[in-house]
């Protein structure tokens, strides 16, 4: 039988019994829709899960530490493991297989305040910051067009004295020298304010990245509590602040001394710490000396290890333990485990519905091939095999399968736009929502239709098989 | 061209057994016109449905052109009833969702061996043929905007695609009208006189058999040959009904 007579056959058939295919194939448009429809939600909520709020392909590894509970009292201590980590240590850890880069991370030590913010948002803010030093050879995608993320203070050359900012060029303001120590009076407000007389250079802005969390939290909730207006990423580039190191709104915390510096908000990264700033690295080290020791230079509290492979996440996980160093436990395996489930039990649902429709296709088939017997009978006399009578029902039932699979593909598509519609239009804000719930990859599309295919063939197998056994005699005279 | 021997066919419903061919033996040379007869349920389609390779539940042999039947695979069965044999049924068994161009041109569908016709010979072929049964003028009608005698001219078209050696007619007249009938075997004659087509009929009606040049009776399970005589002339055929 040659392929282009299969076609026409199968299609004949098909136009002459489309109302019994039409309704066998309900259950599978529904299937396919069912199964399309959550894979694809599963994979938009995993996209902005693992991708934005929990990169899985980013691991924070940080020194072991041992959490002792005895009655109320818990401690939390790492002296059992390794307590810092230098680099000696990020070369051990660049060396495990699957690891493609390490990022160290030297954490601000020194208590310290921001400030600032009417610009932007119409009122001034201060709060406590956290913040953490990043080599700035490790984002440099990360920062926005027309800024640069380096240590400007690294090698400061001649300074140039200005009494106001629009002396100093782009980027720059008018401030304090480098480095210059502030003293502090007794009084909790104080915030180092220069007095009066102090020369002012043209100095650069510290550059910081921030994460995406701290725009969504406040988008998705800070701004709501106090009525302060809706921020997009793109716009807050540019923004400067006021920071004041070794100030702290716990009095007891504050240091003797102050240093007062200007940041500039220079783009946004992954790789910086979720809720805090990210600046580079040279400035947390001067810093951490001035308040604390000569060998806080060396000390890295954290290191995120690039893993671009999510099958090596386990691997890497293991060989940081192997090190006497820890993953930080960021929740991601929990929200990919969740996903998974989440996963598993719709693609359940999906194959218990396509299974349904493939036991109802069967039955439709087998009253067809009852139908036709005669039909199948005169084919068998005129010279089709057994075989070319299976390929006509398969041909059947793959065909059904491949538009019921589109129309299931279609309505799935369909009633994603209408979820991320209702979304858009009805739901309030919320940190990472994302404009749309959904991601069909290829193979998402390829997969439904070779479910929807492989289940209609499976459901008409036996009916073709009952087809292709008929013996032609037999139909023919009613024996 | 036919040599049949030792053949024997029995139904079983249950327990009961009816043994209807009980060793039959013949043979049908090329060119013959045979009819074969008897009461119903005396074996005669079941006959002809083995010589056709439709059933194979049989004992005994049946070689055509030297081939027998039982040893041949289903691939070279079906290849054997695609082009070397042709049915015509009593009830026609037209696919009533093709036209009648496609279902005379079905048997190029599965054809396997030989020439291998693509669309539009086929097409061409199926024309050509359907002029021999004068019904050229019909070729887009499906098989419900026909007559009975239109029907089953356009069944013997079909079983004439491939040019078949052998046509096998199980009651081909038994729903069509004395005239209508009479048409079908005059159609049957000139086939076999012209084309030399080897054309076996089973029929109840005497006059048809009388028509045919030898005659083979079935009864009781056997079968006898009574002989080759010369045809008797149908009632003359009137013009082609109008299509209904």
């Amino acid at each position: 039988m040659t392929g282009a007579g299969l076609r026409r056959v199968v299609a004949a058939n098909i136009r002459r019994s489309r109302n019994h295919f039409l309704l066998a194939s309900i259950g599978i448009v529904v299937g396919i829709a069912t199964f399309t429809f959550f894979i694809a939600l599963a994979q938009g909520v995993r996209a902005v899960v693992l991708g934005r709020i929990f990169p899985l392909d980013q691991l924070e590894v940080v020194p072991k530490s041992l959490d002792i509970a005895i009655g109320p009292l818990a401690l939390g201590t790492s002296t059992l493991g390794a307590d810092i980590i230098d680099d000696a240590r990020v070369r051990e850890i660049e060396a495990i297989p699957g690891v493609q880069t390490v990022y160290p991370k030297m954490r601000l030590t020194v208590p310290s305040i921001a400030m600032g913010g009417e610009a932007l948002i119409g009122a001034d803010l201060r709060s406590e910051i956290v913040a953490d030093g990043l080599d700035p050879a490790l984002v440099p995608d990360d920062v926005a067009p027309g800024y640069e993320f380096r240590d400007f203070d690294a090698e400061p050359g001649p300074a140039t004295a200005c009494t106001e900012d629009a002396e100093c060029g782009k980027n720059m303001y008018c401030g304090v020298p480098a480095g210059t120590r502030l003293s502090r009076k007794n009084r909790d407000d104080d915030y180092g304010k220069p007095p009066k007389g102090t020369p002012t250079v043209c100095r650069h802005y510290v550059p910081v990245l921030a994460s995406d969390h701290v725009v969504e939290l406040y988008n998705g909730a800070l701004r709501r509590a106090h009525g302060f207006p809706k921020l997009v990423p793109e716009s807050v580039v540019g923004f400067t602040f006021e920071l004041v190191i070794g100030s702290s709104m716990v009095g007891a915390s504050n240091k003797d001394h102050l240093v007062r510096e200007r940041a500039m908000l220079v783009g946004f990264s992954r790789k910086a710490i979720a809720l805090g700033l990210t600046i580079p690295v040279g400035y947390v080290r001067r810093l951490n000396v001035d308040f604390g020791q000569p060998e806080d230079a060396q000390r890295y509290h954290s290191v995120i290890v690039m893993v671009p492979e999510k099958d090596d996440v386990a691997a890497v996980a293991k060989g940081v333990a192997d090190l006497n160093l820890e993953v930080a436990d960021t929740g991601a395996e929990q929200a990919a485990l969740l996903i998974a489930i989440f996963t598993l039990i719709f693609a359940l649902v999906s194959a218990v519905i396509v299974g349904i429709a493939a036991v109802n296709i069967m039955h439709v088939f087998f009253m067809l091939v009852y139908e036709r017997q005669h039909e199948i009978g005169i084919m068998r006399a005129i010279g089709a095999t057994r075989g070319d009578i299976t390929r006509i029902i398969m041909g059947e039932a793959a065909t059904l399968g491949m538009f019921g699979g589109l129309l299931g593909v279609g309505l799935a598509f369909a009633a994603s736009f209408g979820f991320d519609w209702v979304s858009a239009t009805y739901v309030p804000d919320f940190p990472y929502k994302p404009t749309t719930y959904f991601i069909f990859p290829w193979w998402l599309v390829a997969a439904a239709l070779g479910f929807a295919v492989s289940f209609c063939i499976f459901g008409a197998f036996l009916p073709a098989r009952r087809a292709a056994r008929m013996e032609p005699a037999a139909v023919l005279s009613g024996h | 061209m036919i040599r049949v021997r030792g053949m024997r066919k029995a139904y079983r419903t249950g327990k009961v057994v009816n043994e209807v061919l009980r060793g039959v033996d013949f043979d049908v040379e090329a060119g013959e016109f045979v009819s074969i007869i008897g009461p119903s349920g005396s074996g005669k389609s079941t006959l002809l449905h083995a010589i056709g390779g439709l059933d194979r539940d049989y004992t005994g042999t049946i070689e055509v052109d030297g081939r027998d039947l039982h040893s041949l695979s289903d691939t070279a069965l079906s290849d054997y009833r695609n082009r070397s044999v042709g049915f015509v049924f009593q009830s026609f068994y037209l696919l009533p969702h093709l036209s009648i161009l496609e279902n005379v041109a079905l048997p190029a569908v599965f054809a396997r061996s030989g020439e291998r016709l693509d669309h539009a010979a086929a097409s061409a072929r199926a024309r050509d043929v359907l002029e021999q049964v004068e019904l050229g003028a019909r070729t887009d009608s499906t098989p419900t905007m026909l007559s009975g005698g239109q029907r089953q001219r356009v069944a013997i078209a079909r079983a004439l695609f491939h040019r078949p050696a052998l046509l096998l007619c199980d009651e081909p007249t038994g729903n069509l009208d004395s005239k209508m009938g009479a048409q079908i075997i005059e159609l049957f004659r000139r086939l076999n006189a012209d084309a030399k087509i080897t054309v076996m009929i089973v029929t109840h009606d005497p006059r048809i058999s009388a028509a045919t040049t030898r005659t083979l009776r079935v009864e009781d399970g056997n079968l006898f040959d009574e002989g080759t005589h010369r045809p008797t002339a149908m009632p003359e055929p009137a013009t082609p009904e109008a299509p209904q």
